[in-house]
């Protein structure tokens, strides 16, 4: 799945620090299992519809060279923390108006899940 | 083909066949579902050609480029499913491709599905992109090679043997969810295409994403398609084909059929079951079950459209 869009920009990136919910800590294994869901766009090592994972947690949003980013998430000054993560799977055009991506995780213990796998992708 | 009097009214019955993986016949009539034994149909008489010539056959989603695990290779699926038109008795004249032809626009991957399809035995191939052929930074790489009929606009209509043929793009301003949009100088253009059509003539609107509301959390769905089917619903015979969701779904509106078509590269999960669309692995020994492509025939006794989804296996 994939949709694109052109226009839209962030505005007050910092504020979604301050904001950031706790995140549990989710379960690898099954992470890896819905983590399938995600290749439609994704792969680890390679960029595809969307750039390439591993080492995605804790990467800065629209870092990694050569993959075409949307300027919205490009300009975004966001850090892929397990939190910001969670709210970008949650609903990535709420976190990021006018980014790429819009497929979205609506279980939190599928995001929790994803990420904690995330974090073992270095 | 059987098609200058195929006239078909608000009252006559469609009749809608698809061939499933499992080996069943779906007859739809007066909106009711049957299934129907494919060894059943074998037996008819003509072993099935009483159902009419082929007026089209559908692909969708070949998603050339995708090399993952759900099928590491489209392009021998792509193949096969080929082979499989050209096996049919009777080909059709003309091939519907509903889009994501690659999986990341680039200039190869579609060199390479041109080449492909250039195995297949049909005078015509008409396409509509999907998001995935419109993912390069310019957005030109599909509308530079399938763009001429339309004036680069990708949408446009076209006439054949009687039936009029819509071709949608819903890809370019996704919406909530993903959700596909047609835009407002698209529905204009459309709706004064329609305009011309007698209520006889015989309809197919062909698009990328579901114009008909699917799963609407997994934006399987266009969010402005409502005027194009009210205007749709003065015909007697419509059908409204997608791909964009891997698999066959199908529904039955007064006298308008929608109808979704599998994948010739992966499936996709049911609407709503597991965490989210994306490409479904199955066993290799089953893959073969859940790809394929469509077909469409249009007779004149009874007259009728049928669609008939056939799998790999």
């Amino acid at each position: 799945m994939l949709a694109l869009t052109t226009t839209g920009l962030l505005s007050g990136s910092a504020l979604l620090y301050a904001q950031a919910p706790a995140t549990r800590h989710g379960d690898a294994e099954r992470g890896r299992r819905v983590y399938q869901v995600c290749a439609g766009c994704h792969s680890l090592d390679e960029d595809d519809v969307g750039p390439r994972h591993r080492g995605v947690v804790g990467r800065q949003a629209g870092s990694v060279p050569g993959y075409a980013y949307s300027p919205a998430l490009r300009d975004s000054h966001l850090q892929w923390s397990p939190e910001n993560l969670d709210r970008w799977l949650q609903n990535p055009q709420a976190l990021v108006p006018g980014a790429k991506m819009f497929f979205a995780l609506a279980d939190a213990t599928d995001r929790a899940d994803v990420i904690a796998y995330l974090e073992q992708q270095r | 083909m059987i098609l200058s009097d195929s006239r078909l009214t608000r009252r006559e019955a469609l009749h809608c066949l698809a061939f499933g993986g499992a080996g069943t016949l779906f007859a739809l009539s007066g909106g009711v579902l049957t299934p129907v034994d494919l060894a059943r149909a074998a037996s008819l008489p003509g072993q099935g050609a009483e159902l009419g010539r082929p007026l089209f056959v559908q692909f969708s989603d070949t998603h050339i480029g995708f090399h993952k695990d759900a099928n590491p290779d489209v392009a021998g699926t792509l193949a096969a499913s080929i082979s499989l038109v050209n096996a049919l008795l009777v080909r059709p004249a003309l091939v519907l491709h509903t889009g994501d032809i690659t999986h990341l626009s680039k200039p190869e991957e579609f060199d390479r599905a041109r080449a492909l399809f250039s195995h297949l035995r049909a005078t015509e191939l008409h396409t509509v992109p999907g998001e995935h052929d419109v993912a390069d930074a310019t957005v030109s790489e599909y509308f530079h090679r399938f763009g001429a009929l339309s004036g680069g606009k990708g949408y446009y209509s076209f006439d054949h043997v009687g039936v009029h043929f819509v071709a949608l793009v819903n890809v370019l301003q996704a919406k909530d969810g993903g959700a596909g949009f047609l835009g407002e100088e698209q529905r204009a253009w459309v709706q004064h295409d329609l305009r011309a059509r007698a209520a006889s003539t015989p309809i197919v609107v062909f698009a990328h994403m579901p114009l008909w509301s699917i799963h609407d959390a997994w934006g399987w769905r266009t969010l402005d398609a409502e005027p194009l089917m009210a205007e749709l619903r003065r015909f007697g015979s419509v059908s409204v084909l997608n791909g964009h969701i891997h698999q066959i779904v199908q529904k039955v509106e007064g006298q308008i059929t929608f109808h979704t078509a599998r994948s010739t590269a992966y499936p996709q999960p049911a609407p709503g079951v597991g965490p989210g669309p994306g490409p479904l692995k199955v066993p290799a020994d089953r893959l073969a079950s859940v790809l394929g492509v469509s077909s469409v025939t249009l007779q004149r006794h009874p007259r009728q459209f049928a669609l008939h989804d056939v799998s790999l296996a």
